[in-house]
């Protein structure tokens, strides 16, 4: 026992004397691209992206670079494959190069919402024995040289490449994230990066998962570092095929956040230890209902002391609370008005996004409607008593485009039925191909306004 | 209730002209025609009277007040030096210098200007006796029929272009900032450009008929004027109260078309009610069917009808009972509504300078697009990237709805807290402010940053 830490700093004396030393040696970069340049696939896919504003779809061609993990043909993409509003159909991996190349179709697995990747299982009737990397996980420090390994463009047929960085900066902070120096080429994204001892410790990538604060990221401008701690989990236990996608996976308090910075803390006459404020309660939410109100702070969830003085803190409280698991009640230990408070908060499902919503499409109307969802309510600031279902797509030179309607309006009723949600819209359809109307008056919201539009039917 | 009718001010062009003057062909020279008498005769008649007006409009963008030199144009309509031109033209200024068909410059104070139908009345600083033009009737326009314009296109004052009437009733739909809720417009094919907003539409025999305001963006020949008896009625308003009062019982309305293209049914479709408006309050729903008020008919069939609709809502005294009688479905209804005067379109607006923004009154627009439960609170209209305001989070857009948990009833308001927070000196100052569907806290840091002024010391000692 005795002897464990000295061995421990004499290697850690050994790693730092090798890497200052070393860059990497054309010979061993050579040797470290050899060894994972077979495990490098193309995921090819067609890409539905939703505009959750108006509704419309637009389906387009894409290809990125893939890394099979795992010999039966689990592959690891970058995250942005499927993204809030879009989907990607059609997916399919392409192995292999130098006309020996191979293509299988895939199906993606449930997005993992603390790592910005996404992992792909290559199909085939017979078992698969694709050559895959092997993560080592050690940590970079910063200015280390690493090796970042991708494809090229297509007008260079897609061939393998290497290229060299440095890791520029290591945030610690709510974990250990690491910045690349150069900028990365879009065949680069989810490559595997390679440290001077030859080891394969983490995939580039391009920002944060969402719920990390990707989108703090991408302004950032920085590219960055997956190291393999925060998948491989994912790759000894891959996630369920995403048509199972349970939304009960991911719970939900409902309230927007402002971390307690110190300033504010001054202003409150309160302790500069941090905290949360409660920004926004979103109605008929878990918080809503334990009477959380805007203008509390937060001090602690389910026990654990909540800290928060920046920004981007407040991304890791949401984790926190999607980990912490649907159905739950936990103690939330609030300062309302300098008092010391403690609610008990019964976590929900995450509502449905845009993107899961229910959908109906009616041929003689020529649209397709969804319901409104939460996501969308906040988006287009749409109020509490608003109900009826959102127009997606309208057909061109269909009944709906003819009669002035477009993608965003939301249906509040046809003739005489009121909408309320697709339930309604469908049954309102059903009565109406009965009577057979010639006209059809349709009430809609646009914006802030009430209006008709009048609807032609060809029944 | 969806036009897509691209109609553009030539407030914002007649704006950009001083800058891309230069790049503009000055090809008027070839207005030869001394032929034809009657269009020369028409033009003598109004010539005198034109007017070729420099405003200095008071701007707000970026989070600053600043001042723009616009060009327009107008005409005088009597012998004591009263002057119609735009809204858009005259409002907001702080001077406006009028160049007269002689050459001469004249400054003119603003009388009163009204957004909802695109007027303003200008008053001549002079004592001298002006020559004026004769105000037509645009009721009896008929399309094809020759019009002129008169006026400063692209800042060239004097220029007169020809054409006819090419509709008389054309409904503009809202586009933007731009919403004339009580015009009809006349449509011509006389030229007109930016800078001719203001100048007066003449019929053959040398009368007003019409006051040109709009064009259509990327068209051509396609220019549109208010009619002059829509303008009289506002400028004699103007001339006598300073300013239109109207009615508002917060409705909007809709022509019957859009439920239904059977002719038998009569009315105009309520499209939708305000919340907290009278009519709301009184029982009025949407989808009612209003057909009277105070048991005289109302009937919208077509777009072009709205305008008229509207107004006789508005025509009604304030604070009054109108007895409206709806349809609702098969049922009749009698609804007395109370009416409660019309707000300004435009609210007024603020710079904010020490803390970097400015901030326009709530109207009950605003209210309605960001779902405010009430009219309350102030808009951010802009916030300067440099300023204390913006380093604190306040973005444009924001509704600004307690300082310190203060309420901010309107700009007065703010104004008043804001004014208490800069003679006390308080450093710290928490606003709340709703951001589309979401609100949040804003903590301002006012205390003034020790290093500027020991900065400007070490300048000044050379």
């Amino acid at each position: 026992m005795r002897s464990k830490p000295l061995l421990i700093l004499l290697s850690a004396v050994a790693a730092f004397t090798a890497a200052a030393q070393d860059d990497f040696t054309a010979q061993a970069l050579e040797s470290h691209f050899e060894r994972v340049v077979p495990a490098i696939c193309q995921v090819l896919f067609t890409q539905e992206v939703t505009d959750p504003r108006t509704g419309e779809t637009v389906r387009r061609n894409g290809d990125c670079l893939g890394l099979i993990v795992r010999k039966d043909g689990l592959v690891m993409a970058q995250g942005h494959l499927s993204v809030e509003n879009s989907a990607p159909v059609d997916l399919r991996v392409r192995v292999g190069r130098g006309g020996a190349e191979k293509e299988y179709p895939a199906a993606l697995l449930h997005k993992p919402n603390d790592v910005n990747v996404v992992f792909l299982q290559a199909q085939s009737d017979t078992p698969l024995n694709l050559p895959c990397v092997t993560f080592s996980p050690q940590p970079l420090r910063v200015g280390e040289p690493v090796a970042v390994v991708g494809l090229a463009g297509e007008t260079l047929d897609f061939e393998p490449a290497v290229f060299t960085d440095r890791v520029a900066a290591v945030i610690t902070q709510p974990r250990t994230t690491y910045c690349l120096s150069n900028n990365l080429r879009f065949g680069c994204i989810t490559g595997p990066v390679i440290n001077t001892r030859g080891a394969v410790v983490g995939v580039s990538g391009i920002d944060l998962s969402r719920a990390e604060g990707g989108e703090l990221y991408t302004r950032s401008g920085h590219p960055l570092m997956y190291q393999a701690e925060l998948f491989q989990k994912y790759i000894d236990n891959p996630p369920a095929r995403e048509e199972s996608k349970k939304a009960e996976d991911t719970a939900w308090l409902g309230v927007f956040t402002q971390p307690l910075k110190n300033e504010y803390a001054e202003y409150w006459g309160l302790e500069k230890t941090g905290g949360l404020i409660v920004s926004t309660v979103v109605p008929d939410s878990p918080a809503a209902k334990a009477g959380v109100q805007s203008g509390d702070i937060i001090k602690a969830f389910d026990g654990k002391p909540q800290k928060f003085t920046q920004d981007r803190d407040v991304l890791a409280f949401t984790k926190l609370v999607r980990d912490t698991g649907t159905g739950k009640t936990v103690p939330m230990d609030l300062l309302r008005d300098g008092k010391p408070l403690t609610v008990q908060v019964t976590l929900a499902t995450l509502p449905r996004s845009a993107q899961e919503a229910a959908e109906f499409e009616d041929a003689v109307l020529g649209l397709s409607v969804r319901e409104i969802t939460r996501d969308v309510r906040i988006a287009l600031n749409i109020a509490e008593d608003v109900r009826g279902v959102i127009i997606r797509k309208v057909k061109s030179g269909g009944t709906a485009q003819i009669g002035k309607m477009r993608p965003g309006v939301i249906i509040l009723a046809l003739g005489d039925y009121p909408v309320t949600g697709i339930a309604d819209f469908q049954q309102a359809m059903t009565k109406l191909r009965e009577t057979k109307p010639a006209e059809l008056a349709v009430f809609a919201r646009v914006g802030p306004q009430t209006g008709f539009f009048r609807l032609k039917p060809k029944w | 209730m969806m036009h897509l009718k691209k109609g553009i001010s030539l407030r914002r062009a007649a704006a950009a002209w001083a800058v891309c003057a230069v790049l503009l062909p000055t090809g008027c020279a070839t207005v030869l025609g001394g032929q034809d008498g009657p269009v020369i005769r028409a033009k003598e008649r109004v010539a005198p009277a034109l007017v070729h007006i420099r405003p200095v409009k008071e701007v707000f963008a970026g989070g600053k007040k600043t001042e723009m030199l616009a060009v327009g144009s107008g005409f005088i309509i009597s012998p004591d030096g009263y002057v119609v031109t735009n809204e858009h033209v005259a409002g907001e200024s702080s001077s406006v210098q009028c160049v007269l068909s002689d050459h001469r410059e004249v400054n003119a104070k603003v009388v009163g200007t009204d957004a909802d139908t695109d007027i303003a009345v200008l008053k001549l600083d002079t004592t001298e006796k002006m020559p004026w033009v004769k105000m037509g009737r645009s009721a009896n326009l008929q399309a094809g029929q020759t019009v002129l314009a008169l006026g400063s296109p692209h800042g060239l004052a004097r220029s007169v272009s020809k054409g006819i009437v090419s509709v008389t009733d054309r409904y503009l739909g809202d586009e933007g900032q731009m919403i004339s809720p009580f015009n009809d417009w006349i449509q011509t094919d006389a030229a007109i450009n930016p800078g001719n907003s203001g100048g007066p539409l003449v019929n053959i025999r040398g009368e007003v008929v019409g006051v040109n305001a709009r064009i259509l963006n990327g068209a051509e020949s396609v220019g549109f004027a208010i009619p002059i008896d829509t303008a009289r009625e506002v400028v004699e308003a103007i001339i006598r109260d300073g300013r239109v009062h109207r009615s508002w019982i917060g409705v909007t309305f809709q022509e019957m078309m859009a439920k239904t293209d059977d002719p038998s049914h009569l009315g105009v479709v309520i499209s939708d009610v305000e919340r907290l408006a009278p009519a709301g309050e009184a029982g009025v729903k949407p989808g009612d069917v209003l057909v009277a008020i105070n048991g005289k008919a109302v009937n919208a069939r077509f777009e072009e009808e709205l305008p008229a609709v509207r107004k006789s809502v508005a025509d009604l005294p304030v604070g009054s009972t109108a007895e409206l009688s709806v349809k609702r479905g098969e049922e009749k209804v009698d609804i007395s509504v109370k009416t409660e005067e019309k707000t300004a379109q435009k609210g007024s607006q603020a710079e904010f300078g020490e803390w970097g923004f400015t901030a326009t009154d709530v109207t009950p627009e605003i209210a309605r697009r960001a779902q405010l439960p009430e009219r309350t609170g102030v808009l951010v209209s802009g916030a300067n990237p440099g300023g204390i305001a913006a380093r604190a989070g306040l973005q444009e857009g924001d509704i600004l709805l307690t300082v310190d948990g203060q309420k901010v009833n309107d700009l007065d308001g703010f104004k008043a807290l804001y004014k208490e927070r800069r003679e006390s000196q308080k450093k710290l100052i928490m606003l709340f402010v709703q951001r589309g569907a979401l609100t949040r806290f804003v903590l301002v840091n006012a205390a003034p940053e020790a290093a500027q002024p020991e900065e400007e010391n070490a300048g000044h000692a050379e």
